[in-house]
């Protein structure tokens, strides 16, 4: 390993070194405020690292890490989401009773895991990065201990999680066994000098994909998504609902390329399938839910089925596009879910979560700047214009009508008006007049972190939203470094 | 030419107004209400003294201001631009000057409102739109400000909204209009798709070299104009508005009647009188509408009780004696008779004001009586308007109907037949109203004073009536001379008949209504003289043949399709999608064996699907 490969590992090694360094200081000394701000610290230098190790991408680092363009700028974007929640987190946590500085330690390893899984070109590294994810959420998710919700969702989550990590295995072992190769780029040369199907690796990579899709919560494997959600604490959801999904499907679409995959004709339907059933069902289970948070789960596995649209598009003729839509809604979604969550975050209170629709009735009466970001979130999030969310649905039609995926756009279609009805249904929620019980009560659970927060993700949804010239350019220069 | 540069401030100005009414009018004293409403108009007004003023002693060149583009696509260029020239001017004099006075009467009219402010707001709006149509240099403009007088008709009429009879007079009134505005619109995209060109000069030039006359698009383009003309200025068959719309305050029935609106549809002809002679037939079509109108509407006010219904059915009927100039081609005598109109009309409805404040705001003339004595202010308000009215030698009236009765002469006897038998009609009808109300036996009224914006405006009305046919704007820079131009004086059987009409109307009037020697109730209690009462009364229930005709049929099929086929299309939707909902949402148990083992199950049906495919 020679120096530049090191420089190209920094941010992970910083990142490393952060949780050593937030270890130590909450053993000599608890204190949460401090322990946060080390952390935040943590992340800023990880991304100034990031920085340094534009220069030496992209560079196969060793045999089971890549850096490249693309991995580092997601990496980018899934430290500052973790930032953001890092935001939230504080507030939500710093009232609350118990240690709660292990919290931020388990933030720092879910976003190596992360940072690991989107840089990884090796499934020892794919499963490494995976399982340092998944086992940092399952305490995360079980913070509040002392509370059944999220107890129940952790236990949930950890069993579930286990069971897919199984299929993860088989499927790798099908691969291995037939291709004697573990990293994805030996893969992809195995399957392209095949001349016929061969049924252990398509049986493989959709073991795999079954591991994946629960991760993602694609139908069938999605069923976990809203109990996990509505356990878990507000902002951890948001960092379950960004970080882990947008790390695996970075994952996936690395796989998929660097693999080759797309020959095989049967996994494109399936995902196209797939696809069509994530949609419709996940925006069906939304429709007349009045569990907040769980309304936002089922409405978060419809936006992964729009998401595979382009995953699907780029197995036809429009890969560049494709991966460019991708991103973008990838993007998109991490700023509107963030949001949306932290909104939640800043309404709960330790008593009592933020999550059932009545709490929100009224609330533009009560706190109409808070009602207003919120429903900017929620517009963004059925993709009415002016915001990102358009933009990125846009982009999945644009590259889904590319690719001539006419099913699928259809499905999107009526998921989108699905959706519609749900969020107005929030929004509309929102203006109506309060029960005078409820008239007076403010709650603002939030600091200046949070206002600041949802300030910033309010105007990077409106400017992506009005001026997405920036955010385009950006992802077109990245995307196509993807090898 | 400095001051013609100023152009464009003539509209600003009331839209000023209405923009800062509207936004602080409730924050705003009464006193300061009334600066921003009146003064905007009366800065207008002054402006367009001043400009007249230097345009009329300069060459009349039509003046052309283009302030910049409004609508820039392709071939189609649509500026903000204005057009000044002696209708222009002679317009823009009504508009603002009559506008002025009804606004400075208002002030007393209103003075009690709670809506005082969103009054006014209205009123300003209401000019401006007015202002713009007149100025427009091109038709987009021009429609511009047709609608925002439509619109601002339908606000001023329904303005005291409380009552819902208020609302369903302004909808009429606005929907009504609607109907001839659609074919006004049609008509501008057949002459933009034509001739390429909204800017109303350019449009005539080419109508004149490309066309021609009595062709079909001609006829077709001048068909359609004259359909948003008819609706404007509530002509046959789109009249039945206008007495509805009596249920706004006075002086916006004054400004309805007299300054804006109704008035729109003649200008709207006599500013496109080029295409309008191209087409001979519908010329023709709009002589007859006219005539046929001021006939029916001066039946009309004859059997009407209301003061306001009289004064509703007279303008009807006096915008068809501006129709019937037109239709003959007397242009410039449709627009002086529009301009004499203003100021008598003005003057009446100001007047019926005063008494309907001072008579408990009651509108029916045989409860009221003997007002000479209490209200001399509207008593001389009266006789001079109802005198220009009937057109009685020397006043203004009389000037313009001359002329208009006149060139119907040339054109056809049968139409100067039939708009003697209108001045007839004019001259009992507005002499019943005021033997009615304002001799006989005294009635109790509230002594209260007038206050003096409301005289005011009443004294230069009465001036105006009386001796504005002396004005004369030079409109023959304009219009093409008639041949004849003035009838000679010397002794003629039709100047005389022409003369003797109006006054026999007055001592019909006056047998039947002062003296008392004939009694209409003689005639019309029984029999046909009901029924021609009633015929009359109720404006020859055209309303009832809209509503059997068209709203009924409408109605019902409303009724037949009140759960909208095509919603439930829709609501099949959403009911889908509710089932879906709870069918789905079982899966959804809670339960982890179930959550694992549908893993496992939807892994193996995938690996089937993906093995069989």
């Amino acid at each position: 390993m020679n120096i530049s490969q090191i420089q190209a590992l920094a941010p992970i090694i910083t990142l490393s070194g952060v949780i050593i360094i937030v270890l130590l200081s909450i053993a000599i000394k608890r204190n949460f405020v401090f322990s946060c701000t080390i952390t935040a610290g943590g992340i800023l230098m990880t991304l100034v690292a990031l920085v340094c190790a534009w220069q030496n991408a992209p560079m196969q680092t060793t045999l089971l890490i890549r850096i490249d363009h693309y991995a580092l700028s997601f990496m980018a974007l899934l430290l500052l989401a973790g930032l953001a929640v890092l935001g939230f987190c504080y507030d939500y946590f710093k009232t609350r009773k118990g240690q709660n500085e292990e919290l931020l330690v388990l933030l720092l390893t879910a976003l190596l895991g992360a940072s690991v899984l989107i840089a990884s070109t090796h499934f020892a590294s794919f499963l490494m990065g995976l399982e340092i994810l998944s086992i940092s959420l399952f305490v995360l998710i079980a913070y509040p201990s002392n509370q059944r919700h999220p107890l129940e969702a952790a236990i949930k989550y950890l069993i579930l999680s286990g069971v897919s990590s199984a299929f993860l295995l088989l499927g790798m072992a099908f691969i291995y066994a037939q291709c004697g190769e573990l990293g994805f780029t030996g893969i992809g040369h195995f399957i392209a000098s095949q001349s016929a199907m061969n049924i252990m690796i398509l049986s493989g990579i959709i073991f795999i994909m079954a591991g994946v899709g629960f991760k993602l919560s694609l139908v069938p494997f999605h069923l976990w998504t809203a109990d996990v959600y509505q356990g878990a604490p507000a902002p951890i959801t948001a960092f379950i609902a960004t970080v882990s999904k947008g790390a695996v499907f970075v994952l996936l679409l690395r796989f998929f390329i660097s693999a080759d995959s797309f020959i095989y004709s049967q996994l494109v339907n399936i995902f196209s399938i797939v696809a069509v059933l994530t949609i419709l069902i996940g925006n069906l289970l939304a429709l007349l839910q009045t569990h907040v948070k769980r309304l936002l789960a089922y409405s978060a596995i419809g936006h992964i089925g729009y998401l595979l649209v382009a995953f699907i598009a780029m197995g036809s003729i429009a890969p560049a596009l494709a991966v460019e839509s991708a991103s973008f809604y990838l993007v998109a979604y991490f700023i509107t879910t963030i949001g949306a969550f932290g909104v939640i975050s800043v309404l709960s209170t330790p008593q009592s979560e933020a999550d059932e629709l009545s709490v929100y009735r009224g609330l533009f009466w009560r706190q109409p700047v808070l009602a207003a970001v919120f429903t900017l979130m929620l517009l963004s999030l059925a993709g009415i214009p002016l915001t990102v969310g358009f933009i990125g649905k846009f982009y999945i039609f644009t590259s889904g009508a590319a690719g001539r995926l006419w099913g699928l756009l259809a499905a999107v279609i009526v998921g989108s008006g699905l959706g519609l009805y749900y969020y107005l249904r929030v929004i509309v929620m929102m203006t109506r007049n309060a029960e005078k019980s409820a008239v007076e009560s403010k709650i603002y659970n939030g600091t200046w972190i949070s206002t600041a927060t949802l300030s910033v993700l309010s105007i990077l949804l409106l400017w992506f939203g009005i001026y997405p010239d920036f955010l385009v350019n950006t992802i077109q220069s990245v995307s196509y470094t993807l090898p | 030419m400095k001051l013609l540069a100023l152009l464009a401030w003539i509209p600003l100005f009331p839209l000023f107004g209405f923009l800062v009414l509207a936004l602080l009018g409730t924050r705003f004293s009464k006193k300061l209400v009334s600066w921003v409403g009146i003064g905007s108009v009366a800065i207008s007004a002054a402006l367009v003294a001043l400009i007249g003023f230097e345009y009329l002693s300069g060459s009349l060149q039509p003046y052309h201001l283009v302030l910049g583009s409004w609508m820039e696509v392709d071939n189609l260029l649509v500026p903000f631009g204005f057009y000044l020239d002696a209708l222009t001017l002679t317009m823009l004099f009504v508009v603002t000057g009559v506008g002025f006075l009804i606004h400075l009467y208002s002030a007393g009219f209103m003075h009690s409102d709670p809506g005082y402010a969103r009054f006014f707001a209205y009123m300003n709006l209401f000019v401006s739109a007015m202002l713009v149509l007149v100025l427009a240099d091109n038709l987009v403009l021009l429609y511009l400000g047709w609608e925002g007088v439509g619109l601002c008709s339908y606000l001023l009429i329904g303005f005291w909204y409380k009552d819902p009879n208020n609302g369903y007079a302004a909808r009429k009134a606005f929907i009504m209009t609607r109907i001839g505005d659609t074919a006004m619109a049609l008509g501008l995209f057949l002459l933009f798709t034509q001739l390429h060109s909204f800017d109303i000069q350019t449009l005539m030039l080419r109508a004149n070299s490309q066309w021609t006359s009595g062709s079909a698009l001609p006829l077709v383009a001048a068909a359609l104009l004259l359909g948003g003309a008819v609706g404007k200025s509530a002509q046959l068959p789109l009249q039945t508005w206008l007495p509805d719309a009596m249920a706004g305050p006075t002086p916006v029935s004054a400004l309805i009647h007299a300054a804006t609106m109704v008035t729109a549809g003649v200008y709207l002809i006599a500013r496109t009188h080029d295409l309008f002679m191209l087409a001979p037939t519908v010329q023709f079509v709009v002589a007859l509408i006219g005539t046929l109108t001021l006939l029916l509407a001066g039946c009309s006010a004859l059997a009407q009780t209301d003061i306001k219904r009289i004064l509703a059915y007279s303008t009807i009927s006096q915008i068809g004696y501006m129709f019937l100039a037109l239709g003959v081609g007397a242009w410039s005598a449709a627009i002086f008779h529009l301009m004499t109109h203003a100021f008598f009309k003005a003057l009446l409805f100001l007047s019926a004001g005063v008494v309907i404040v001072r008579f408990h705001h009651e509108h029916n003339i045989f409860k009221m009586g003997g007002f000479r004595k209490t209200m001399p202010m509207a008593f001389w308000g009266f006789v001079i308007g109802s005198a220009a009215l009937t057109a009685l030698p020397f006043t203004s009236g009389f000037y313009s109907k001359d002329l208009i009765l006149a060139a119907a002469y040339e054109s056809s006897p049968m139409l100067w037949f039939a708009g003697c038998l209108g001045a007839l009609l004019t001259g009992i009808y507005s002499f019943r109203l005021v033997f009615v109300v304002f001799f006989g036996p005294q009635i109790h009224t509230i002594d209260t004073a007038s206050s003096w914006p409301m005289n005011i405006p009443l004294v230069l009305l009465s001036v105006l009536a009386l001796f504005g046919g002396l004005l004369r704007i030079p409109l023959d820079s304009v219009f093409p001379v008639l041949p004849d131009a003035q009838p000679d004086t010397s002794f003629d059987p039709v100047a005389v008949i022409t003369l003797a009409m109006p006054m026999l109307g007055v001592l019909i009037a006056a047998l039947f209504y002062l003296t008392g020697t004939f009694s209409v109730q003689r005639y019309v209690s029984h029999g046909w003289g009901n029924c021609v009462r009633q015929l009359f009364f109720n404006g020859w229930y055209v309303d009832a043949l809209y509503n059997s005709l068209v709203v009924r049929p409408f109605k019902a099929l409303c009724t037949l399709n009140k759960n909208d086929v095509v919603d439930s299309l829709y609501l099949g939707t959403a009911g889908i999608s509710r089932y879906l909902y709870h069918l789905i949402r079982r899966s959804q148990s809670g339960r982890v064996r179930w959550y694992a083992s549908s893993m496992a199950l939807g892994t193996v049906v995938i690996i089937a699907i993906g093995l069989l495919s």
